[in-house]
């Protein structure tokens, strides 16, 4: 933990514009905002009509982020604590790699590129936050919580507080205000509702949206909204009634981009994305049956500042856990898994991970990969029995896990791949792709993965595991059944080679 | 029946109120002089810009204005009767008065022998040596004659002495400019026989031009002076900078400092002594009859007054300005601020504390940064030595300078300059808007963190004019204030786009609005048991909306009281328009230039200080700075002055409702009340520690957290 103030910039680089915001972080995790600024560029207009940032933007870019250093410097911040990210817009650039180095070059930022499900993350941390103590009353419902950018719309759903799903959807203000140009105001309308359709059909198999009664929208738009007709339900977040909502949007779905700068006194560039981004967000609501809006007055920055704050927080990490573990389980059935198996099969391997932690030296967020693993190892079986441990890895590669980066996405498919079958050969590309670190990693989540898998072979969930005694070069593992457990004992026989090489034990049961 | 007075009248009426000033008989003469020299160099400026933009126009500039020629034809008559009084009470009062105090003017018909000769002898000595005269040529373009110095103009006629074959020269006319580095008033030594005078003591001075205009036949050999006089021209100083011209702002600032010299004619002012040159001149000036004002006087009475040092039994007392009784020589400034809000009445307290500010903030080694909005400042401003030491010593400075504040442009580039080498960030303000706001903030390292100073103000950090201006200023390290000033940097500086504050308000994005909606809140809380209050002290009152705003607070029975110095183009009085409007105007020793806004909102009085007048202007084109008092104290204080400027019966006036201005008497039984004395005795007996609170003996105790006052 920390032991003294320090100050921490967070720059965002978005889709509109860059942010800046200066806070001040105390020792007990408490943070205050200290300064801010914002500067329009319009790299989202770039990336999403000709698919990379445009010179011109480069150089605005590359100056306002000089600018930032050379003010940075009034507030003595370290370089260390300067932290720049980038969101939608860079994050689908063609040229974003060359950007990051160019950035770096002229300017010493590191600009970190924050995934879709990796901006969820920070969101549902800035949105917990914001609300605080009103945290049980809004989230003892189902919720959703949505953030509509320029370039990707984020969404995540929650039933009774627990994550059924978290997406990162290809829908943004500014790709409908390209998409809708060359229409008319009715022609962009039908293009959005078209599209919404779309989500909410999809969204609707994880959480039946007529039952979302907590909906909680991010981002200036609302912000506005919630500034014109909304109260104050506590210091970070304001509240709108559905119908004041609806009226509200009502009044200024027609507005032009002039009446929007004059009435709703917005700046210019933020404008012209007003009326799409509303109008999504309106739509969404009219799916859910919510009688209300949560407006939060935190983006992406704060959730940073979250996470940079609170350091390791053990309570706060858990819960962050058991958000993942409630995604995956949701992606699960959502491919029809047998979910009693699963559940028992991750169950067995806790309990191996936790007798073991000598011997595999994996961290808490490792137990919490395979826990997912373990969770999700059948869901292949949705395609076809035979080779499912391919089809789970491919459903993997294409879905989100809430709080899941690719790369730990990755690993959880390489598990899955290879939790039955041949073990991974030279040529198994998806495997190589992997960091050596990783690949040792999946090769001990899969032994492990493949004894308690073997040891539920009859998905029965006979097998329950007492105690776990290390004699020798044995592990016994004490059960209690006296029922047959020939089919479990045949698939330890078959499946735990991999765990006998990686750890040194041969598994008995007694 | 309309609805606005006229706003360059206005003006006018309000240079008139200057004079007036002058025409005080219980003032000493050299204080007189002061207040009529002060209407020349006032209308020199009016005429530059206003009535410059009037000509250029030729279409409407006001709501339901008078056409420009009317217009001119009112502003004409109102300025020859204002100068005319003055040049009467010049010549007929304040040069005898002078006289009797024994500094005595003399003009070429009154020189004796004596000064005749020692006078032309420095003329040949000290003056022919920098005269350059220019001819007037028929076909060719006028002599360079720029808006700001003096001329002398000769008719001349050759002499035909000479070869009989020679064909006669035309008589012609010629110019000189007279020298702006020389002094334009000469000094008499005393005379052997004014020993015996009884006027024993007495001072003798001349004026430069008459030198010129005496002696100036020197430059022309050959030919015979047969008429000449003395001239001035005001030019058109109302254009402004090609902004588009982003890369080499200083550059295309700099072109427009010399296109002054070239610009349209407004007026002539000149001394009776040839109507061929006037004549002559007015046409290639392309001036009428109207805009040719002769004056039975010294043309340039600002820089005779400032020529004139010492003789101060001939003014008044200067006023004794105060220490600030809280910031002590052996507690640091922060410390103090840290306390709580600090307030500054200049110049009834002396403005050393905003010096040290700087100075201190340049010093302390804790000090990381320090950002300032200077709109002017003096040329050899101990500010900006402290800003150059700052950056030296490492610190992070930001300066932003308006390169567009008028008529100060040159000495602001040059100075702008020097803290460019020193290192300081200089912002050189916005494309089309001019910064106005007044504020400076220090950013200091205590303890781990980031410690904010703010220092705002209402006047400029100009140490020179802090002498003579009325202005308040608040420091203070509230947080609230200081994270509202770190953005209004960052938009200025261009580190941000706009952004929402809490705590200070900015035009043009915000000011204007918030004025509107605490003029209507103040409606809404208006009842017929509880009148609501509006109290207003500012420059200039001229903004369309905001006064139609002050009309429906007073047909809502709201009582709005104002204090306006200058243009007010509201029409106090009215039934049923504007009968709750009282107006008045304060032209005193000090010049007043503060602008406080007070709401009284049904009890929760809410007190604003601001950089802005209620100007279109300033509102809708100028960055400016509005920012609440929160201490409670500090308030209290400010509202108590406030009310008091109403009581003032010596040097108030009040506006009528068919637009005359009235002196305010005290009546019979009443006492004289003088506003600027009071709040000269107020400054005194703070210093002295009588008020409780402000005496740094007592025990201040404090019951909740300074920064929550």
């Amino acid at each position: 933990m920390e032991t003294k103030n320090r100050l921490v910039a967070v720059l965002e680089i978005g889709s509109t514009g860059i942010r800046l915001l200066v806070a001040e972080i105390f020792p007990d995790g408490r943070w205050q905002e200290v300064d801010r600024a914002t500067k329009p560029v319009a790299l989202g207009r770039d990336v999403f009509t000709t698919g990379q940032v445009s010179r011109e933007s480069f150089l605005e870019c590359i100056t306002m982020l000089k600018n930032f250093r050379e003010f940075l410097r009034s507030w003595l911040i370290d370089d260390s604590d300067i932290h720049a990210i980038a969101t939608s817009a860079l994050r689908v650039a063609r040229n974003r790699d060359v950007f990051v180095d160019r950035v770096k070059q002229e300017t010493g930022l590191m600009l970190a590129i924050v995934d879709g499900i990796e901006e969820n993350r920070l969101m549902y941390l800035a949105v917990r936050f914001a609300l605080k103590n009103d945290w049980p009353l809004f989230w003892r419902a189902n919720s959703m919580i949505l953030e509509i950018g320029g370039g990707s719309t984020e969404i995540m759903l929650l039933r009774r507080g627990q994550m059924v799903a978290a997406h990162s959807l290809r829908l943004g203000t500014i790709l409908i205000d390209q998409a809708a140009r060359i229409g008319t105001p009715q022609g962009q309308e039908r293009y959005i509702i078209e599209h919404i359709r779309n989500t909410s059909g999809f969204l609707s198999s994880e959480l039946d949206l007529a039952h979302v009664r907590t909906f909680v929208i991010v981002g200036s738009d609302a912000a506005i909204a919630a500034a014109h007709v909304g109260s104050t339900l506590n210091e970070n977040c304001w509240i709108i009634a559905r119908d004041a909502f609806n009226e509200f949007v009502k009044k200024v779905q027609n507005f032009s981009i002039e009446e929007c700068t004059e009435q709703l006194q917005l700046p210019f560039w933020e404008a012209k994305t007003f009326i799409p981004g509303i109008t999504i967000n309106k739509l969404l609501l009219d799916r859910t049956g919510s009688a209300q809006v949560v407006v939060p007055k935190i983006s992406i920055r704060e959730g940073l500042l979250i996470d940079l704050a609170q350091g390791v927080d053990p309570a706060l990490q858990e819960d962050f856990f058991s958000q993942i573990f409630a995604s995956a389980v949701n992606l699960g059935r959502k491919y029809h898994i047998d979910e009693s198996h699963c559940r028992h099969v991750a169950s067995l391997c806790m309990s191996l991970f936790d007798a073991l932690v000598r011997e595999h030296g994996m961290n808490r967020r490792e137990r919490m990969l395979l826990e997912v693993a373990a969770m999700v190892h059948d869901i292949g079986m949705y395609i076809r029995a035979a080779a499912h441990n391919l089809h789970g890895q491919y459903i993997i590669a294409n879905s989100e896990i809430f709080g899941l980066r690719r790369e730990e996405l990755d690993m959880i498919g390489n598990v899955i791949r290879y939790h039955r079958g041949p073990l991974p050969s030279p040529t198994d590309i998806d495997y190589i792709a992997l960091q050596r670190e990783e690949r040792v990693l999946v090769l001990k989540m899969v032994s492990i993965l493949r004894v308690a898998d073997a040891l539920d072979k009859g998905h029965s969930q006979q097998v329950k595991i007492k105690a776990i005694e290390k004699k020798g070069e044995i592990l016994v593992l004490n059960t209690d059944t006296t029922l047959d457990l020939s089919l479990e004992l045949m698939g330890l026989e078959e499946k735990s080679g991999v765990f006998q090489d990686v750890f040194g034990y041969k598994v008995v049961i007694n | 029946m309309c609805d606005f007075y006229n706003r360059e009248l206005s003006w006018v009426d309000f240079n008139g109120r200057v004079l007036d000033e002058g025409l005080r008989k219980d003032l000493p003469p050299l204080e007189r002089f002061r207040y009529l020299s002060i209407v020349s160099s006032n209308f020199d400026e009016f005429f530059m810009v206003r009535v410059a933009a009037i000509k250029r126009s030729g279409e409407d500039t006001d709501p339901k204005a008078l056409r420009p020629p009317e217009l001119l034809d009112r502003i004409y008559q109102k300025v020859r009767a204002i100068v005319s009084r003055q040049y009467e009470a010049l010549v007929g009062e304040i040069f005898p008065d002078l006289a009797k105090g024994g500094l005595t003017l003399r003009r070429p018909n009154e020189w004796t022998d004596s000064q005749r000769n020692y006078l032309e002898s420095f003329f040949a000595r000290e003056v022919f040596p920098l005269l350059t005269p220019l001819r007037v040529e028929e076909t060719e373009d006028l002599p360079s004659i720029d808006g700001y110095s003096l001329y002398a103009g000769f008719f001349l006629k050759a002499e035909t002495a000479g070869d009989e074959d020679e064909k006669p020269a035309e008589n012609c006319i010629s110019i000189i400019r007279i020298p702006q580095a020389l002094d334009p008033v000469i000094f008499l030594p005393r005379e052997k026989e004014d020993y015996e005078d009884e006027d024993m003591g007495q001072v003798y001075w001349a004026l430069l031009e008459d030198l010129v205009e005496t002696w100036g036949s020197y430059l022309y050999p050959g030919f015979k002076v047969i008429e000449s006089l003395i001239f001035k021209v005001n030019r058109d100083a109302d254009f402004s900078v090609d902004e588009q011209r982003d890369e080499d702002f200083i550059e295309a600032m700099e072109e427009v400092l010399e296109g002054r010299g070239r610009s349209m004619a407004v007026r002539m002012v000149y001394s009776p002594g040839s109507e061929t040159i006037r004549d002559c001149l007015a046409q290639r000036l392309s001036l009428t009859e109207k805009d040719l004002f002769e004056l039975k006087g010294p043309l340039a009475l600002k820089k005779i007054y400032d020529s004139i040092r010492g003789y101060d039994h001939l003014r008044e007392k200067p006023w004794k300005i105060y220490p600030h009784p809280t910031f002590t020589e052996d507690q640091s400034l922060w410390d103090r601020i840290s306390q709580g809000d600090v307030l500054l009445h200049v110049p009834y307290q002396s403005f050393d504390p905003v010096v040290r500010f700087f100075q201190d903030a340049a010093s302390d080694p804790a000090v990381a940064a320090i950002k300032t909005a200077l709109y002017r400042t003096s040329g050899d401003s101990p500010i900006i030595r402290a800003l150059e030491q700052a950056s030296l010593a490492g610190k992070h400075v930001t300066a932003v300078v308006e390169l567009k504040a008028r008529f100060d442009e040159g000495r602001n580039i040059s100075w702008a300059n020097r803290l460019e080498k020193a290192g300081v960030i200089v912002v050189y303000g916005l494309a089309r808007l001019k910064i106005h706001a007044k504020i400076t903030l220090v950013m200091r390292r205590e303890y781990n963190r980031i410690k904010r100073y703010v220092h705002l103000s209402t006047g400029n950090y100009n140490d020179k004019t802090a002498k003579l201006y009325e202005d308040l200023s608040l420091f203070t390290a509230r947080e609230d204030i200081a994270f509202d000033a770190g953005l209004l940097f960052n938009m200025i500086t261009g580190y941000s786009s706009v952004q929402a504050m809490n705590r200070l308000v900015i035009a043009p994005t915000a000011l204007k609005r918030k004025l509107l909606e605490l003029i209507t809140r103040e409606i809404s809380r208006s009842s017929a048991e509880a009148p609501g209050r509006i109290i207003a002290k500012m420059n200039a009152l001229a903004d369309p909306e905001i006064i139609n705003a002050l009309y429906r607070a007073s047909q809502a029975g709201v009582k709005v009281l104002l204090n306006v110095r200058g243009i007010c183009t509201l029409v106090p009085g009215v039934k049923g328009l504007s009968e709750n409007i009282r107006v008045i105007s304060i032209i005193d020793h000090y010049l007043e230039h503060s602008r406080i806004y007070y709401f009284s909102n049904g009890g929760a009085e809410e007190l604003y200080l601001a950089s802005a007048d209620l100007m279109t202007r300033n509102l809708e084109r100028r960055v400016e700075l509005m920012f609440p008092v929160l201490s409670e104290d500090l308030r209290r204080a400010i509202i108590e002055g406030l009310s008091s400027y109403f009581k003032d019966n010596t040097h108030a006036w009040l506006l009528d409702s068919a637009g005359a201005w009235a002196r305010l008497e005290p009546g019979s039984g009443e006492k004289p009340f003088r506003i600027q004395s009071y709040f000269h005795s107020m400054a005194s007996k703070a210093q002295a520690g009588e008020f409780p609170g402000s005496s740094t003996d007592d025990f201040i105790v404090r019951r909740s957290p300074p920064s929550k006052e």
